[in-house]
């Protein structure tokens, strides 16, 4: 930093405002980086609950049992159906009015409830999308080898299916990670929050330039992960 | 003593009838093809067989035990017995398909082993070596670690056949099962089929392929519009066939393959 600014004095005129401007967008990054640990686990934690409610509800949608697959499917049609911002905010402010009981204090569990019930009716969509893209005429084989449902399911189809779900999956938690915004509206200290803390009370919208290259980066890092993951497992193919 | 004999099947699609009071019976050790036109009912009657198709009507025995007993008009299977029991009569027959069906995240050696494993129950040192077996049988014994999409069409139809085979099934059904390959790779396909008749399996095959009817099967089954139309020995039906349909198809077909 010293060093930099040393070399300020040697700059043409216009690099000054520049550079006292880099100097203090490094300045805002601890508290930055502070609140991109809430956007992280948030959008880590909704991810994977949904995951595992979303297999549930994937495979109860494929159910050939109406009890079952109809009531998955109004769960699918009513999470995609309303906007994430008003199931955040029913979750939040009319759920303890209606049921007292359920008066979630925490902003960060509330959060991930609603983000947890949202998700998990996309990658049910995914997950079903996926599964039923198996052809139907390995599951005769199978069937023609003596095998039950489960067994099919297991042994079969899921094998080969997960791999197809990485893809639209990574894109789905690139999604969440960037919707995770829309909790600063319920004031929990996300990245979006906190920026917007920053903007306001130093009176410079310069805060955006970092926050934005945060959320770029985290980006970058998990789609390079996520496709790293599809190559490995696409072996066979 | 019949390894299976079925009585006045029905089955339709909505409202399109495929098949008409089909009756057919296969003895042991028999090789019946099917031949005839196409949406004559071949396949569905085949898959009735075994299941992969649900008649609405009639009755089926295999290894001359009653599994599908159907009136007309209720579709009721009036034949009550334990799944698992049904599940082990079905394990009689073996299915060869027109598309192979292969399980394309496994390797040659673990598609002919995991219906053994985890159906028949079978040790995993036991299946792989009737695995290793099957595949010299059928010629592959070089491509026991490959994946289906790295072999060839006929190569992945022997694989399919010695995968069915592996269940020791009482009776293979092949379901068109060169239709789907390239004219070059038909023969050895048909290669391994035939030698699989000299050994004495029973087999139905329904096929296009006139010549190996000719020349492997004990009877030949003419089929169209949903119903056996004639059937006789293969010196007989291709000689002096007596309906006109089946003349017709014959000339149509024969003039095709030259």
């Amino acid at each position: 930093m010293e060093a930099l600014l040393s070399l300020a004095g040697r700059l043409p005129e216009w690099a000054g405002p520049l550079l006292e401007n880099l100097k203090r967008m490094i300045g805002w990054m601890p508290s930055l980086l502070k609140a991109t640990q809430t956007t992280l686990l948030l959008s880590v934690l909704s991810v994977l609950t949904a995951l595992v409610l979303a297999v549930f509800l994937a495979l109860g949608k494929i159910s050939k049992r109406k009890i079952i697959s109809k009531p998955c499917a109004a769960y699918v049609f009513f999470f995609r159906g309303t906007p994430l911002l008003m199931q955040l905010f029913f979750i939040y402010y009319t759920l303890p009015m209606l049921i007292p009981a359920l008066n979630i204090k925490s902003r960060f569990v509330a959060a991930w409830i609603a983000f947890a019930l949202n998700v998990a009716a996309y990658l049910a969509e995914i997950i079903r999308a996926a599964i039923q893209s198996i052809d139907k005429g390995q599951l005769e084989a199978a069937k023609a080898l003596g095998m039950t449902q489960w067994q099919t399911m297991r042994l079969i189809v899921i094998p080969q299916a997960y791999r197809r779900m990485i893809p639209p999956i990574c894109n789905e938690f690139v999604m969440v990670l960037k919707d995770t915004s829309l909790v600063s509206i319920i004031a929990l200290t996300d990245l979006t929050y906190q920026t917007k803390m920053i903007a306001s009370n130093k009176a410079s919208a310069m805060v955006y330039i970092p926050a934005m290259f945060i959320y770029l980066v985290i980006t970058a890092v998990f789609t390079f992960i996520f496709n790293k993951l599809e190559k490995k497992l696409s072996v066979y193919e | 003593m019949s390894m299976i004999r079925t009585e006045n099947l029905c089955k339709s699609f909505h409202s399109l009838e495929v098949l008409k009071d089909v009756s057919l019976t296969v003895e042991p050790g028999e090789v019946v093809c099917i031949v005839g036109p196409s949406g004559a009912g071949k396949s569905t009657y085949l898959r009735s067989l075994n299941g992969l198709e649900t008649i609405n009507s009639g009755k089926i025995w295999i290894d001359d035990v009653l599994i599908e007993d159907r009136d007309k008009g209720s579709h009721v299977n009036k034949v009550k017995m334990p799944k698992q029991q049904r599940l082990a009569i079905l394990l009689e027959l073996g299915m060869v398909f027109q598309r192979f069906n292969l399980f394309p995240h496994l390797t040659a050696l673990q598609n002919i082993m995991i219906a053994q494993t985890k159906v028949r129950k079978r040790g995993e040192a036991e299946a792989r070596e009737k695995a290793e077996s099957l595949l010299r049988r059928v010629g592959l014994s070089d491509k026991i670690n490959e994946y289906p999409s790295k072999l060839s069409g006929g190569q992945q139809q022997r694989l399919a056949i010695a995968r069915a085979l592996a269940m020791d099934p009482k009776v293979m059904l092949f379901d068109e099962p060169t239709s789907a390959l390239d004219p070059e790779l038909v023969g050895e396909v048909l290669n391994v089929m035939k030698k699989l008749a000299e050994d004495g399996m029973t087999m139905i095959v329904v096929t296009h392929e006139m010549a190996f009817a000719a020349d492997a099967a004990d009877r030949v089954v003419f089929m169209a519009d949903g119903v056996i139309v004639e059937q006789s020995p293969p010196s007989e039906f291709f000689t002096n066939p007596k309906n006109d349909r089946l003349r017709d198809f014959l000339r149509r077909t024969l003039r095709k393959e030259e």
